[in-house]
């Protein structure tokens, strides 16, 4: 009796999942537009999704090339991998209004100027998001893909020399486009020609050649980006109303390696950026080029480069205010010597923090009572004629300088000269923190090393019980 | 036949020597100090920007290496032969069985050591510093700087040890010491960046000119180690690396192992010339 | 055993040793005995090699600018001035030395310290020594290896009257028991009662090579008597020996004479008979 009643309860519970079950998935295809598959599909799912439809593709790996040419939404799910078989370009976008999310794409063709790539993007509207480019030549190009959305993807190249590689990004004549927390590393440039009105933000890039490069991109914003170790942080060429701000620009050395490298570019906003270790902090050339326009630097803090801030020596028209140079090996240069009289180092009373400022503070308005003057013989040396630079670190040129300060007859003209120098260093508190190595190897090494070297001057002794001498008697 | 066993006893000596050598003691300590005042500097700065600063803290070590290390190597190894010949010491060791190569390899032995042992202490708390800090940068850069710090050391004390064999007095010794010292770090470049602009060098002839010194040798090796390239040295360093290459750190270490190598035996042959007096 | 052809030692222009040929038998004792600079000093650097040379030496046929080290390693070396590394125990220095000498490990030193009378004194450092000390310690360490030759400059330079009488008879037992000693001095007296044979080196140059007990006859050499007399006999002593003939002048506390060789006691004799009463004398 029993028995029978559970019976029919296990049976009721039985039909109310079954029901519930066959409901919901009666639902979803009554929507109509989401099928699952695996990437080996990929091509049959597009070929039979409606304009509109999402496809969830769940893990596999297509292997081949693939065009969509509808606008669907592509839902990597497990990572699904679209492999190119290192040949040509590995998907193609040509409607707009594609999404591809969650994806592994890899294997392109290397032919460089076949520009083989992960994705190429030929219409506008289209979103890349979360995707991982692996061995590909060139990671995401877009070509008139205005609007393109390219965020969250993990990209590098092949694994090249750096001429050879391909560009992890290149934008082609698209407008609005949205560059957003990429991770890439190890590529050749991430380039955007004939872009305008174009947001990189929150990008990482990394050993690359150009960090990133602009030509012909006005009203461009790039903010919050870590440009790491590669040959030139960013380059601007021949646009305008280009706005810098809060990124951390490091260890960029290449080459004629720049931090930030500005060539005639007009009405330039640079702020509150971190310019660490690089070559040069920031490069101008003829920048601002127009007589009406000008550069603005606001904020920023040059440390540790080898230079801090470079002009040719025909730039006008900048503007620094509220920066810090600190202990870069030459706070500013002038390429082939001179002064840079155009230029401004102080607004509204405003100058600039220099470390290797000598003077004080007697009123407490943190502002130097003494104007700021750079003015080394050793760098006036080497402007004058540059291959002495093979003697930098040398101390013979501490003694140049040195000698300068104490008889001012040989002293130069000051390249710089700023009125109202800050006492204390302006820290950028938005720009993304640099990335931090744990200190491990460090500490072995320390402990080795110390210890090593602590025993090789303690140890040695010279009786060791070698031979048998007499014991003297103590005395009592 | 150099005889190891003599090499190793005399060794020994020396460091047992080293650590009541005030020179010595001097050195370490202020090479010690010196490289942790230069990297705490380096590194509290570069802490309010996230960077634990090793890019800087090395230039300021290349520096301080340039300044002191020849110094160190140049004083200690000019009174290692003189010092003893002026105490009366060196006659009797020479009235034992051993032979003058055999003595002036285990006090170079030893004194190298000893210098070894001093940079070792420097940069190993140096590191220490930099750890606590958080490291940042890969060691081996940290580690080819060191590398060549101690063939700079140990070039300079060749050349002291030449100075030793040459003179009778220790202040003699000391004298041309720091004398050599001084064209080394100053003169040297100064003469010839001096010449560079008076007869307008062009970047061979100066950067091969600037080799001629090991301070260069050292200065150009530990920036190529630490930089991937020469660029900061301008047109020169730029040539220097188109020309050279990935054989460049290798042509600089056999140089500067050559002024390990010339200056002693130039210093085993005058000291057998010479004899004790 | 030494065997030693027209050695000169040259110092800018000075010979410091001029055509010096000599040799040394196995078992004898020889000294080198001259005035300070004469180049005693010198002859023994050359014999260890320690200064460059011309001419030809060889030990027990070995040529010794050649082979310097294998000869030094024969060689026990007492050195005129006793400079070791002050800051080591007399321990260290022997086990330093030793080491060098290669004498094998667990070699038993205590019963050459205990000769030498220093075994109380194994830890204390050099610079604690006295020079008495320091001149045992450098004869201990010449004889370390129980070398067959010892070469010592100067040995007793550095004592005092009475360590000096047991220094030299301590050399004395040495030399009977076999070892071929070099040694250099100024002092007669000890000259003539260790050495076998003496050189008598002038400016460098070999002057005399005679036994001890032929030495002064060959040379017709006069001793230098001073006399200590009480103030009333010095003139009744000048009176004296003048009429002696004997060349004597007034000096200090009493009178200095020039005596011949084996004419001293007749000095006192001719004193005594004139009535003078001698207080004290030495000889030079």
């Amino acid at each position: 009796m029993v028995k029978t009643v559970l019976g029919k309860l296990l049976l009721g519970l039985l039909l109310v999942v079954l029901v519930f079950v066959g409901f919901s998935t009666a639902l979803a295809q009554d929507e109509g537009s989401a099928v699952t598959v695996s990437a080996e599909n990929l091509p049959q799912a597009i070929a039979d999704a409606k304009p509109g439809d999402a496809i969830e593709v769940t893990g596999g790996i297509f292997t081949g090339h693939l065009d969509i040419d509808k606008p669907v939404t592509l839902i990597g799910i497990d990572w699904p991998v679209i492999d190119g078989e290192n040949n040509g370009t590995v998907v193609n976008l040509t409607a707009p209004g594609i999404t591809m999310r969650g994806f592994i794409i890899r294997n392109s063709g290397q032919v460089l100027d076949q520009e083989n790539s992960g994705i190429a993007i030929q219409a506008a509207d289209i979103t890349i998001e979360n995707n991982r480019f692996e061995n590909t030549l060139f990671g995401v190009y877009a070509k008139n893909g205005h609007n393109a959305v390219i965020r969250n993807n993990v990209i590098t190249s092949k694994d090249l020399d750096l001429p050879r590689r391909g560009d992890p990004i290149r934008i082609w004549y698209s407008q609005d486009v949205l560059i957003e927390g990429n991770e890439i590393t190890k590529g050749r440039d991430v380039v955007l020609w004939y872009s305008e009105r174009v947001t990189v933000r929150d990008n990482e890039v990394s050993d690359g050649r150009y960090g990133l490069h602009f030509m012909y991109c006005d009203d461009a914003t790039i903010e919050y980006n870590t440009l790491l170790d590669n040959s030139v942080g960013a380059f601007f060429m021949y646009s305008r109303r280009v706005t810098v701000q809060h990124n951390t620009i490091a260890g960029n050395r290449g080459p004629s390696g720049y931090g930030v490298g500005m060539k005639d570019m007009d009405d330039a906003i640079i702020r509150e950026n971190i310019f660490l270790d690089n070559r040069v902090g920031v490069h101008l050339d003829t920048s601002p080029r127009e007589v009406d326009s000008f550069g603005r630097y606001d904020g920023n803090v040059f440390a540790y480069n080898d230079i801090g801030v470079g002009m040719m020596p025909s730039v006008r028209r900048n503007e620094f205010s509220n920066n810090s140079f600190v202990d870069n090996e030459e706070q500013v240069a002038v390429g082939g010597g001179g002064q840079l009289k155009g230029n401004i180092w102080s607004v509204n009373g405003q100058g600039n923090y220099w470390s290797d400022y000598a003077g004080y503070d007697a009123d407490d308005d943190g502002t130097g009572d003494l104007v700021y003057k750079s003015d080394r013989l050793f760098e006036n040396l080497m402007q004058r004629e540059p291959s002495l630079r093979l003697f930098l670190y040398s101390p013979a040129t501490n003694a140049i300088d040195f000698s300068a300060k104490a008889f001012p007859i040989v002293r130069p003209q000051p390249k710089v000269e700023d009125e109202f120098p800050l006492m204390t260093p302006q820290i950028p508190t938005e720009a993304p923190q640099m990335p931090q190595a744990t200190g491990e190897t460090w500490f072995i090494f320390a402990v080795v090393f110390t210890a090593m070297a602590l025993a090789l001057v303690l140890l040695p002794r010279l009786t060791r019980k070698r031979y048998i001498f007499p014991q003297p008697e103590t005395q009592a | 036949m150099l005889d190891f066993e003599n090499i190793l006893v005399l060794t020994q000596k020396e460091l047992y020597d080293a650590r009541r050598n005030r020179w010595f003691m001097l050195y370490a300590v202020a090479f010690t100090g010196l490289a942790l005042g230069l990297a705490y500097m380096a590194l509290s700065g570069a802490g309010n920007y996230g960077l634990a600063g090793f890019g800087r803290t090395s230039a300021s070590l290349i520096n301080l290496v340039l300044l002191i290390v020849p110094l160190m190597g140049l004083t200690l190894g000019a009174l290692s032969l003189a010092g003893e010949r002026e105490k009366g010491t060196l006659m009797y060791l020479m009235a034992q069985p051993i032979s003058q190569a055999e003595l002036l390899l285990g006090k170079f032995v030893g004194l190298s050591l000893a210098l070894i042992a001093a940079l070792g202490i420097g940069f190993g708390l140096t590191a220490f510093a930099i750890a606590l800090n958080g490291g940042s940068a890969e060691i081996d850069t940290y580690l080819i700087l060191m590398g060549f710090a101690v063939v700079l050391a140990v070039a300079s004390l060749s050349l002291g040890f030449l100075i030793s064999a040459a003179v009778q007095r220790g202040s003699t010794a000391i004298g041309l010491a720091l004398f050599l010292w001084l064209l080394l770090v100053f003169f040297g470049d100064l003469g010839l960046m001096g010449t560079a602009l008076v007869l307008q060098l062009d970047v061979q002839q100066l950067f091969l000119a600037a080799l001629v010194n090991p301070l260069q040798l050292f200065k150009i090796a530990a920036i190529s180690g630490i930089r991937s390239n020469l660029e900061v040295l301008g047109p020169a360093g730029v040539y220097a690396f188109r020309t050279y290459g990935s054989a460049l750190l290798p042509l600089l270490l056999g140089l500067l192992l050559l002024w390990v190598i010339i200056p002693l035996l130039l210093a085993t042959y005058l000291f057998k010339k010479r004899g004790v007096l | 055993m030494i065997e030693v052809a027209h050695l000169t030692k040259r110092f800018g222009r000075l010979r410091a040793v001029d055509d010096l040929s000599f040799n040394v038998e196995e078992g004898q004792a020889v000294a080198f005995w001259g005035a300070n600079g004469a180049g005693k000093t010198t002859v023994i650097r050359c014999l260890l090699n320690l200064i460059p040379y011309e001419g030809d030496i060889t030990v027990s046929g070995i040529d010794v600018r050649r082979n310097g080290k294998q000869v030094r390693q024969t060689v026990g070396f007492v050195p005129q001035e006793l400079n070791f590394h002050d800051d080591l125990t007399i321990a260290e220095t022997m086990t330093f030395y030793a080491r060098l000498k290669k004498i094998e490990t667990e070699h038993d030193f205590t019963p050459l310290l205990d000769r030498l009378d220093l075994s109380q004194h194994v830890a204390k450092p050099i610079s604690d020594l006295s020079g008495g000390m320091k001149q045992r310690l450098a004869l201990a360490l010449a004889l370390q290896a129980d070398p067959p030759l010892l070469v010592l400059d100067e040995p007793t330079v550095n004592l005092d009257i009475r360590s000096r009488d047991t220094f030299i008879q301590l050399l004395l037992e040495l030399k009977h028991a076999g070892k071929t000693m070099v040694f250099s001095s100024h002092r007669l007296e000890e000259v003539t009662a260790l050495a076998d044979r003496i050189l008598l080196l002038e400016a460098g140059k070999l002057v005399v090579d005679s036994p001890p007990d032929q030495l002064e006859q060959q040379l017709g050499w006069e001793s230098t008597l001073h006399l200590y007399l009480a103030r009333t006999a010095i003139q009744p002593a000048l009176d004296a020996l003048q009429q002696h003939g004997l060349p004597v002048a007034m000096n200090g506390r009493g009178v200095r004479v020039q005596v011949a060789p084996g004419k001293k006691g007749q000095v006192l004799q001719m004193l005594c008979e004139a009535g003078v009463q001698v207080d004290d004398f030495t000889v030079e």
